[in-house]
């Protein structure tokens, strides 16, 4: 049987009632083993799920690094020491990210040759698997082995997850010659080039992000992160005004009862709930981050994420790409 | 570190430094030979959760050695190099 997923009961916006209503949801419709860790006082009804009991909780707004020194009895330092102890295969928190970074990094460790790990999101194409952008905001700075090695490690992550042979990376500039771009993305489009254990497509530029050429986006956290919220915040704006054009009368309410069918499937496929989260690569475990404002949808869907990163063996592959001699 | 002949362990600033450049060259992924004293950590790579890293990393070594042994977090914002933490340490173990 294979081992729980340790599930943070008390983080995000919603928690913990949408978080414990995902995992049941995990459990009945997936069929998933996940256990809750949590301040059992603050619960309420765990609804018949195992519960790993804790006394504090890292919130929302505390210092990450500082957090997880304090409140060594916290709900995500908890999930991350059930990983390290071989007790759960995977953590999922919709907490405090950084606070979530912090726990996973000081309680599971970097895997050998890592010298920081990254986020990593999926990034959705209609009608293939995702894109995967790294980093999309763990580290503002980078030098550009930094990025080669965010680069190895999404390639790892994308072809365990997605079952793509040898993942195409793009390097995230502002033009496709590699003349283009500040001097860490020319220095970074150089090492990629030469590296032969990378598949480099090039540069990608921004409006590459959505339908994208490429398996993985590679670039630094900080410009990953303000891309990934450009992106989500268009697409917010674009289904509003889309939704607003249908419902202005009995006419277009009617146009779009017979677009709805045609639209939604993309629609659901762009919505964040579905994509089940961002992944810390380039960790000794699994680690799985739910978006603040996880329901029970998101944080189910994330608990199938790192379900299946356990099952496609990603630390694993992680592992022989940043230290091939030793990862086999 | 070195063991003395009643079998306690002594911790001079030497036995300290090296063992900061140790730990911090295994976090930076780096050797000891390229930690230098005196480069603020920001510019050697080491960003909050690397210092964090540090920090717990000697605690848990140093615990060892004296019990108890802890860095209060209010005391991190004034380490700015290698240095500082290797003076911090041993003033905080009375060795200075």
């Amino acid at each position: 049987m294979s081992l729980p997923i340790a599930l943070d009961a008390m983080g995000g916006d919603f928690a913990p009632e949408q978080i414990i209503r995902g995992a049941r949801r995990a459990v009945d419709e997936l069929g998933l083993r996940v256990t809750l860790v949590g301040v059992p006082d603050r619960m309420g009804d765990p609804l018949g799920l195992e519960v790993v009991a804790c006394s504090e909780v890292i919130e929302m707004d505390d210092e990450p690094g500082s957090s997880v020194r304090k409140k060594k009895d916290s709900s995500l330092v908890r999930c991350a020491e059930l990983v390290r102890d071989g007790q759960a295969s995977a953590m999922v928190s919709a907490g405090n990210t950084g606070a979530t970074m912090a726990s996973a990094l000081l309680r599971m460790g970097r895997l050998p040759g890592v010298v920081r790990p990254c986020i990593a999101t999926p990034i959705p194409n209609p009608g293939r698997a995702p894109s995967t952008m790294v980093d999309a905001g763990a580290n503002a700075e980078c030098t550009p082995e930094m990025l080669v090695q965010f680069a190895k490690l999404a390639a790892a992550f994308a072809g365990a997850r997605f079952d793509i042979a040898r993942p195409s990376v793009g390097l995230l500039s502002i033009g496709e010659e590699s003349s283009k771009g500040s001097p860490l993305v020319k220095a970074t489009h150089e090492l990629l080039a030469a590296d032969a254990a990378v598949n480099f497509f090039g540069n990608v530029e921004g409006r590459d992000l959505i339908p994208s050429p490429v398996d993985v986006i590679v670039t630094d956290g900080f410009t990953g992160n303000v891309a990934l919220k450009t992106l989500e915040g268009a697409l917010k704006f674009v289904f509003a005004t889309v939704l607003s054009a249908v419902d202005v009368d009995e006419e277009t309410r009617a146009a779009g009862a017979v677009l709805a069918p045609h639209l939604m499937p993309t629609v659901t496929t762009l919505t964040p709930e579905y994509q089940g989260g961002a992944m810390l690569l380039g960790l000794n475990g699994i680690c799985v981050i739910s978006h603040g404002s996880s329901n029970d949808v998101a944080i189910m869907n994330a608990l199938r994420v790192a379900a299946e990163m356990d099952a496609a063996g990603v630390v694993q592959k992680m592992r022989s790409a940043i230290r091939p001699d030793e990862g086999q | 570190m070195a063991t003395d002949a009643d079998g306690s362990t002594s911790l001079d600033r030497d036995a300290i430094l090296a063992l900061v450049r140790t730990q911090l060259a295994e976090i930076l992924e780096t050797t000891p030979d390229e930690i230098d004293e005196d480069i603020p950590f920001d510019v050697m790579g080491a960003d909050s959760l690397a210092l964090i890293e540090l920090v717990e990393a000697l605690e848990e070594t140093l615990a060892a050695q004296v019990a108890g042994f802890h860095i209060d977090d209010e005391d991190l914002e004034s380490l700015s190099c290698v240095r500082d933490a290797v003076d911090y340490v041993t003033a905080k173990l009375n060795l200075a």
